[in-house]
């Protein structure tokens, strides 16, 4: 009995080691993450590209740990739709990504509720010259936050209009021959919808929407000045709301909603209406230059800036976004992730960084990478892309307005578009709404002791 | 008897370490960040920076300053209203359907159990899908009727309503729970109705619902607390609030003024505001139970 009880004893002892030793193992052994390089300093890089562009991502990453031998860059990629979160949790936490890239949007407030490290106090003073006089200036204040650089574009968006150059024909159309007015262009969406025997759609000729975007095609644009100013109920951007409102009533509104929900293109590149027929002439962003390239080069297209209207209008407008890449306070290794970020921006070899804006089909941050032979290459081969760059060099391409709450203006926007186009307000129903809201908030804010 | 009391206190002390591992967690991971929002829904926070006191200027300003928070009260409010009473009749309905024996009855038991247990976020993409306007299977069905569907996640009021008809998918949970009730109501009851000569109907008013009122006082509980919780599925499927902000429940606006706008405090506050809502509604039910909940069996 006692030898028996001894047993159990000793074989209970090991099951706990055994438990023991499986739970060591588990949670305190090595990198979830394989690494390269272990000898090297790692900079951890939190991502939100997914599918093909994280292959495109990886071979950035895989460059830059290949051209040298102190650091190595693992990336993540972190789906965006709780990415933000994500990263608070890890700032909390005490274990942030060193590296991030994060929608422009949530740059300044995360900037001013001290999230982030100021880029330009990771620059030399070169890098600092180089970067403020080098860059194109739209691109560059969009990451700006009290006249601090708090993130550095390595894929900024623009929109434009892509157009199926067959179906323009098919309607009589010479595709070269764009109209030079959005009432134009209008007319030309209006002829080349179809519908089925229900009179339901089943090809979108033309459809303008983003209004944040497209208001600078008017003169407008939704700002708050740093006097405190709005121009946010403005006639400009009143006139950009009703112009779009008024076409998607046209259109009908419920039509152009169904039509909408029941495009296959939620996910994934190769899926993109456009390069189904399902629309002629679409709004949508450069990084699609590079999709059709790669998924459907046999499609003929053009891609036009959006025109102005036939009246006071702004050629060349838009508002930049895009992903920014910040470094946040309590990153552990600033410096390693700087030295990525050159890499990829081409702060310091632009022609290098155009092959990285090439696999991406994104926006160069300066000229210099834009005018370097690797991407004037590419852009022969591409030349759809100039449209974009056309805007990017305008003085008519915007920054979003540097306020802490840009996101909670971006709801707003976003809020009084939907409102107008359902028809559940008048566009200037809307943007009165909006302002009253926006103002509100500010008083609130104000009154919590927010300096801003 | 100094024996004994030692005896007592080490098997309160072993069960104590028993539980120890739960204890340890509730108190770090819920009772403290729970007394913390307290504190914090009387402050200025961002989580970095220390928080700042504010007293009662986030009620304030939430009761007397914004409309948003008034909105998604009410629409939360509205959903509770109108899916926990359809809830409880499709979960009833059901359970009555599933107590009928006939050949393959638990089979057809787990298909309607079986999307309970299904994630809810696959749940919403799967929605997402049928609820589309053109390609959708719901439109395509009522297509085959010569009805033409609306947008549904896409105009409003539809877009509410597709979230009332995506919370009866996961009825099933519940349709278990009464048909265990079901189950447990005494057969003599339904035979000395027989023999009194009463019908089904009188049967089910007389006996099954009166039987079933604990079952469903729990379920009605619960689906209250739901319902005022509601996230997920308005996240996933409408993360912007929706058209016209027909889907901007509580939970979702209190969700963007944490972690979008970094209103920590402000959202302690709607959180608080929240909890005693959703105190106040259980305890009307509990209070009301005594009327109409039968212990009896």
């Amino acid at each position: 009995m006692a030898v028996s009880n001894s047993v159990s004893k000793y074989r209970r002892l090991a099951l706990w080691c055994l438990a023991l030793a499986v739970t060591v193992i588990v949670f305190a052994s090595g990198h979830s993450t394989p690494r390269k390089y272990p000898e090297r300093k790692v900079v951890r890089f939190w991502h939100r590209w997914q599918g093909d562009w994280e292959k495109q991502v990886q071979k950035i990453v895989d460059a830059f740990n290949q051209s040298q031998t102190e650091y190595e860059v693992v990336a993540v990629s972190v789906p965006g739709s709780g990415a933000d979160a994500k990263f608070i949790l890890g700032v909390i936490g005490g274990d942030p990504p060193d590296l991030m890239s994060m929608g422009s949007g949530a740059v300044p407030n995360m900037a001013a509720n001290g999230f982030l490290t100021p880029l330009d106090t990771l620059m030399t003073p070169a890098e600092h010259k180089a970067f403020f006089d080098e860059s194109y200036p739209a691109i560059r204040d969009t990451g700006m936050y009290r006249g601090h650089c708090y993130g550095i574009t390595i894929g900024a968006d623009l929109m434009a209009l892509y157009v199926n150059c067959k179906q323009l024909r098919d309607a009589g159309f010479d595709p070269d021959n764009f109209p030079k007015t959005m009432q134009g262009v209008e007319e030309m969406g209006t002829k080349l919808n179809q519908h089925d025997k229900d009179g339901h759609l089943t090809r979108l000729g033309f459809l303008l929407t983003d209004i944040a975007y497209n208001s600078h095609l008017f003169g407008g644009g939704f700002y708050v000045k740093e006097d405190g100013t709005l121009e946010l109920d403005t006639p400009q951007n009143e006139r950009a709301l009703e112009t779009m409102v008024n076409y998607r009533k046209k259109v009908g509104l419920e039509e152009v909603l169904r039509f909408q929900a029941g495009l296959n293109d939620i996910e994934g590149a190769a899926s993109w209406a456009f390069m189904h027929g399902d629309l002629s002439i679409t709004y949508d962003g450069q990084w699609r230059v590079e999709e059709l390239r790669k998924f459907k080069p046999e499609l003929e297209y053009r891609v036009y800036p959006v025109p102005p209207p036939k009246e006071n209008g702004t050629p060349l407008g838009g508002l930049v976004g895009g992903n920014y890449m910040i470094v946040p306070v309590s990153g552990k290794q600033k410096q390693g992730a700087w030295e990525f970020l050159k890499f990829w921006t081409g702060l310091d070899n632009p022609d290098r960084a155009a092959t990285f804006y090439n696999m991406g089909g994104w926006l160069p941050y300066s000229p210099a990478v834009a005018k370097s032979p690797t991407f004037q290459k590419w852009l022969k081969e591409n030349p759809q892309f100039q449209a974009f760059l056309d805007i990017l060099a305008s003085p008519n391409c915007k920054p979003p307005p540097p306020i802490a709450n840009l996101q909670f203006l971006n709801d707003l926007i976003t809020h009084a578009e939907d409102q107008a186009s359902q028809g559940a307000e008048t566009p200037k129903q809307a943007l009165a709404e909006l302002e009253k809201k926006f103002k509100e908030e500010r008083d609130k804010r104000r009154a919590l002791g927010y300096d801003e | 008897m100094t024996n004994r009391t030692n005896y007592r206190a080490r098997q309160h002390l072993v069960g104590y370490l028993f539980i120890s591992p739960w204890l340890i967690g509730f108190a770090a991971f819920t009772l403290w960040p729970f007394l913390q929002s307290i504190y914090l829904s009387f402050t200025r926070y961002n989580i970095v920076s220390p928080a700042k006191w504010v007293g009662l200027a986030n009620y304030r300003m939430l009761l007397t300053q914004d409309p948003l928070f008034w909105h998604s009260a009410w629409v939360t409010i509205r959903f509770a209203l109108i899916s926990v009473p359809l809830a409880i009749v499709a979960g009833i309905a059901l359970a009555l359907l599933l107590n009928i024996n006939v050949k393959g009855i638990a089979v057809f038991r787990t298909i309607f159990y079986l999307p309970s247990i299904v994630p809810t976020v696959a749940t919403s993409v799967l929605f997402i899908w049928l609820l589309n306007a053109n390609i959708g299977l719901i439109n395509k069905m009522l297509a085959l009727l010569g009805v033409t569907g609306p947008a549904w996640l896409k105009t409003a009021p539809w877009a509410f309503y597709s979230l009332i008809l995506m919370a009866l998918w996961g009825v099933g949970g519940s349709m278990v729970i009464y048909l265990a009730g079901l189950k447990d109501i005494p057969v003599h009851l339904y035979e000395a109705a027989t023999l009194d000569g009463a019908n089904a109907v009188r049967k089910m008013r007389h006996i099954t619902l009166p039987m079933m009122t604990p079952v469903i006082f729990f379920n009605l509980v619960m689906g209250i607390i739901g319902a005022f919780q509601y996230f997920t599925q308005a996240y996933v499927m409408t993360p912007t609030g929706g058209p016209e902000d027909s889907t901007y429940f509580y939970s979702l606006y209190l969700y963007n003024r944490a972690w979008k706008y970094l209103d920590m405090g402000y959202a302690s506050a709607m959180a608080w505001i929240l909890f005693l809502i959703i105190i106040l509604m259980t305890g009307i039910v509990f209070r009301s139970q005594k009327k109409w909940v039968h212990y009896g069996g």
